[in-house]
């Protein structure tokens, strides 16, 4: 189509057709102000601020709604313009209280912005102010609507990026107010707090809540969220040394836009928390011979460190030490941890906490699909065809990524829900399948899948092409599909057949981008589960195409990094297996060092080694590991068998009090690295803040620590260790080069560059058959709530979090509450062969019978005591994310 | 006195027909308005849903329209015309004797659930001014006694016998 030429004040235009005046003003460096207008919500003409003037016609527009003409002369900064836009906000200010000098959003108002540039100061009005009651019960969102000046932000963003619909415009005239369904308060509705609302809210009728005084920030700066897997942009607001609020970055392509979810807003001031580290501690003997943490230099503890551990490392050999590393720490940080650990203390012990709840998963696909599945931008979801989701509440787990399904939902892709349970998602669906939940008898997601796989192939609606390029073994896949028989395996999954047909027949020729959740593989149909959608993904030809392909929801914001950087028994950085000769030959020559032929210990491995005196001294940074791992008391025990803990932390947790030594770290917003998050995409960021008292960053702590150990090679700064890693790693090979990046695939042989591998269909295994198991009726999913990240070390400590007294009730369907005669209000005991717990219950009508949700993170994380510990080891046992269970009345 | 007890199953019969339709929103909830006389707030989650639409937004466009109400109107809706013309011919008056016959203020209904008195900014018959609606029917050049009739004739008397 013709471009459109048209002028504005004079000045040449030439923009694309349906190009508004406004947009078309912006991107010439022409100023038109406005209130209800942001980039990334549909235009909407509320404020009618941004009025211009049409000079042949006479007529005022919003130039917000009106797209440019050919020939269209517009004048944006007339008398009768200003004159018109004065008036706007005179009437706008005679309904606002006069309350400016007590307003927290100060000098941010862009009502005040707008009228301080249009030179309004007295509105010379009648007062008409529209008081509304002040709502502040909530710890998150305050809302004090008489400050409302209904530019609709709020209730577009609602709907158009976080797709919630908790609020929208009640009444008309006067009296209309974004309003929450009969008015209740937030807290009673279905909002979920991210607080987007709040960020994009541009006079002070929302509001961040806080409960002393913080001050508003002197100043912002960007940084990446430290807590899940989505990564999101932030733009921290500090005043002093302290951070006072987070909002999304304004930063674009940023993986949020303009969105956050609960936590990333408000669950930050963790960082001011008084459970701070803010100093070096080496348990010593004091006077009367008592043992104590006693506060020492960086000097003394670090030489401590390094004199133990070496003292340990000559007595009983590498082999004896263990070096758990965190999926919460950077990318440079990971790498040189595990570099300290294999090149310097000789041991292939190193780990991290994260194995079970997703790199094993990540691991089990990298391996399948040789590395192409490495990058899965969310953006693309928007085009995806098809959408199939299984056993993922992204909503809760990675609330963006959660955004992304929902609007692709809603621009027209095809979502299909597999889950028992009834998520968010599943209710957007176009189609939701629930299954019998998992450990059930009888219940196999797996088969379900592999029958859609079967009536696809019937039909012949499979990528040929894809099949006949890039695969091998159809045949011998489609032999086994020959033995299911769909009749059979939906009603044992107490689902009808059509529904499988239907979703056959609507996926049929398409390219499927499925979301699957980080802990699928935990039960015994697991692993059958992701071959049987692997299969369907080479089925369809979803490997290698834009808005396709394999998208993890990992719920700890390094989770890709750590496994990439190695901090893993399996791999060395670079995802290079460490079982391969020249893999492991490569960085001996590049490292100078014999490395430890011996496999390293898993997480499981790690606590038996303890238990059995085998490891003699573990250095842990970030993780915490009693909270974390199932039976808390186990684990507890077993550390208390090691000689020499060094915990690096910045949280005192109930890991740090069994510490030998406590090195006080430095958390996201204190210190320069990079995240990889669960798309692939590297963002480096820098400190906003500096750290407590005499925290260092993780890497500095490092450095002093191979220092100390006469490493010969010195990491004074991040840039040398992004050096060794852009040389070593061709994944990494662009590290720090931009601020935002992508991981690299140019190192991996797979089937698209032309060789001669190629991905194999996997064989359909037999089905394990559950054996009934009266003592434990039940299966419960261990859920995570949107209010905290993963075991809830550091979402505890948020202040707002805890006052919003989430307790974690676990959730009964209805005929399972009847059959056993609970009481609702009262407390029911849940118990496993390993444990039990008890809490609160609440019934919902939504479950299927014989399933229930158990959130994690609250109560200490005490659901970890009904999950067995030799559990994280197999991928197909129960483990992270189900257990079997039995309730109890109290 | 109580409202007549809601027929959930006609709603979820009116539900039922308009799930399915595009822009189903508004006949649905004009269907609901039609056959109970109101709206039911608590049918608003219920709608919503069958709509795949947030209960937030459902709630903003009953609210946004007068001709839907969220609570139960009289037998006997009398809207009295508030236009110019009938102001001039004593509009006011025939607001002020229907409140004080029916001792009711406007906006509001009768506690037996006979009458709701509501004005309206014009009726569109300024040649009948000063005009009223009682549910479907147009009565114009209003007299007291006119008035008495109207009333006498929609019930107002029955709680009396």
């Amino acid at each position: 189509m013709e471009n459109i030429l048209f002028n504005i004040n004079d000045q040449k235009i030439i923009c694309n057709p349906g190009t508004t005046i406004l947009t078309a003003a912006t991107q010439n460096g022409i100023h038109i102000p406005t209130l209800c207008f942001h980039p990334d919500l549909k235009p909407y003409g509320a404020c009618r601020i941004c009025l211009v003037e049409d000079k042949k016609s006479g007529r005022l527009m919003a130039s917000c709604v009106t797209p440019a003409m050919q020939e269209m002369e517009i004048l944006t900064d007339t008398h009768r313009v200003l004159n018109h836009r004065r008036n706007i906000v005179r009437l706008m200010m005679a309904e606002h209280p006069e309350s400016c000098i007590v307003c927290g959003k100060g000098n941010r108002c862009e009502l005040r912005k707008v009228a301080a540039q249009l030179g309004v100061g007295e509105h010379g009005l009648y007062q008409m102010p529209n008081y509304k009651p002040y709502e502040q019960i909530n710890p998150f969102i305050t809302r004090d609507l008489s400050k409302c000046i209904l530019c609709g932000k709020c209730i577009r963003a609602d709907h158009e990026l976080v797709a919630v619909g908790a609020i929208d415009y009640n009444n008309r005239g006067f009296r209309s107010r974004p309003a929450t369904i009969h008015e209740t308060a937030l807290e009673n509705s279905n909002c979920t707090f991210c607080g987007t609302c709040v960020s994009l809210c541009p006079t002070g009728a929302l509001a961040p809540k806080y409960f002393h005084h913080a001050g508003t920030p002197e100043r912002e700066a960007a940084s990446i969220c430290g807590f899940c897997g989505a990564g999101c942009s932030l733009s921290i607001g500090v005043s002093g040394q302290k951070i006072v609020e987070v909002n999304p970055s304004a930063e674009q392509g940023a993986v949020n836009g303009a969105t956050l979810c609960v936590r990333g807003h408000f669950a930050n001031d963790y960082i001011n928390s008084p459970g701070r580290l803010t100093h070096p501690l080496i348990r010593q003997k004091d006077a009367n011979s008592n043992e104590a943490l006693i506060n020492v230099s960086w000097d003394v503890a670090m030489e401590t460190v390094a004199a133990r551990l070496t003292e340990i490392n000559i007595k009983h050999g590498p082999q004896s030490l263990a070096f758990i590393g965190s999926s919460k720490c950077s990318n440079e940080e990971n790498y040189l941890f595990q570099k300290i650990a294999r090149a310097v203390f000789g041991t292939s012990n190193v780990l991290n906490g994260s194995y079970a709840s997703g790199q094993m998963l990540l691991s089990y696909i990298e391996k399948k699909t040789y590395g192409t599945c490495r990058i899965a931008p969310l953006s693309d979801l928007k085009g995806a065809e098809v959408i199939i989701a299984v056993n993922a509440d992204a909503d809760h787990t990675v609330p963006v990524a959660g955004y992304h399904i929902k609007r692709a939902a809603k621009s027209g892709s095809l979502i299909v829900v597999i889950d028992s349970l009834r998520t968010d998602l599943a209710i957007l669906a176009k189609q939701w399948i629930s299954p019998l939940p998992p450990l059930q008898m009888e219940a196999s997601c797996a088969d379900l899948i592999n029958v859609i796989s079967k009536i696809i192939l019937r039909s012949e609606s499979y990528d040929k092409n894809f099949i006949d390029s890039y695969t091998d073994g159809l045949e011998r896949f489609a032999e086994c599909l020959k033995a299911l028989d769909g009749n059979t395996i939906s009603q044992e999954n107490r689902i009808q057949y059509q529904e499988l047909e239907k979703a056959a027949d609507s996926i049929k020729g398409k390219k499927i981008a499925f979301v699957i959740g980080p802990d699928i593989m935990h039960n015994p149909e697991g692993i059958r589960t992701v071959d049987a959608l692997l299969n369907l993904g080479l089925l369809t030809g979803s490997i290698g195409k834009k808005g396709s392909g394999f998208y993890i929801p990992v719920s700890e914001n390094n989770l890709v990094g750590a496994l990439d950087m190695g901090a893993v028994p399996e791999y060395l950085p670079g995802r290079r297996l460490i079982s391969s000769d020249d893999n492991r030959k490569f960085f001996e020559n590049n490292w100078q060092v014999k490395l430890a032929s011996e496999t390293g210990l898993d997480m499981l491995g790690f606590i038996e080694g303890a238990e059995s005196g085998q490891i003699k001294a573990a250095y842990i940074m970030g993780e915490n590991l009693i909270r974390s791992l199932p039976q808390p008391k186990r684990v507890e025990a077993a550390l208390k068998k090691i000689e020499f803990i060094v915990v690096q932390d910045i949280l005192n947790n109930r890991l740090a009090k069994q510490a030998d030594a406590i090195l006080p770290a430095a958390c996201f917003a204190e210190k320069s690295g990079s995240f990889t998050n669960m798309e692939g995409r590297i963002q480096t960021f820098t400190p906003v803040v500096s750290p407590p008292g005499e925290a260092k960053a993780d890497w500095q702590i490092l450095s002093l620590l191979a220092k100390k150990m006469g490493y010969p090679e010195q990491y004074g700064t991040i840039e040398k260790i992004r050096q060794e890693i852009r040389r070593l790693v061709p994944m990494y090979e662009g590290l720090g080069n931009h601020h935002q990046d992508w991981i690299k695939n140019n190192d991996s042989h797979n089937p698209f560059t032309g060789n001669e591998c190629r991905f194999v269909f996997s064989c359909v295994e037999p089905k394990v058959n559950l054996l009934p198991d009266a003592d434990y009726p039940f299966t419960a999913r261990i859920g995570s709530l949107r209010f905290h990240l993963g075991c809830g070390t550091r979402t505890a400590r948020s202040e707002r979090i805890r006052l919003y007294d989430n307790k974690g009730e676990v959730e009964i369907s209805g005929s399972d509450c009847l059959k056993l005669g609970l009481d609702e209000g009262k407390i029911i005991r849940v118990k496993s062969a390993y444990g039990s717990i008890e809490r609160n219950f609440r019934i919902n009508l939504d479950l299927p019978d014989g399933l229930i949700v158990i959130p994690m993170a609250v109560n200490s994380n005490d659901v970890m005591n009904l999950i067995n510990l030799e559990q994280i080891r197999q991928a197909d046992q129960p483990g992270a994310g189900f257990c079997r269970v039995r309730i109890e009345k109290m | 006195m109580e409202p007549e007890p809601i027929n959930w199953n006609s709603i979820s019969d009116i539900i039922k027909k308009h799930q399915d339709e595009k822009w189903g929103l508004i006949p649905l909830l004009q269907e609901i308005q039609e056959s109970i006389g109101y709206i039911p707030p608590d049918s608003i989650e219920q709608i919503a849903q069958a709509l795949k639409l947030p209960a937030s937004h459902v709630q903003g466009v009953i609210t946004f329209y007068s001709g839907f109400a969220t609570e139960p109107k009289g037998k006997c809706v009398l809207k009295v015309c508030r236009g110019t013309a009938c102001h001039v011919k004593g509009g006011k008056s025939v607001l002020n004797m229907i409140k004080k016959e029916l001792n009711l203020e406007e906006g509001k209904t009768s506690s037996d659930y006979q009458f709701t008195i509501e004005t309206v900014a014009c009726l569109g018959a300024c040649f009948l001014a000063p005009t009223l609606m009682a549910n479907r029917d147009y009565y114009g050049r209003l007299s007291p006694k006119k008035i008495t009739g109207i009333l006498n004739q929609y019930g107002k008397l029955k709680g009396d016998e």
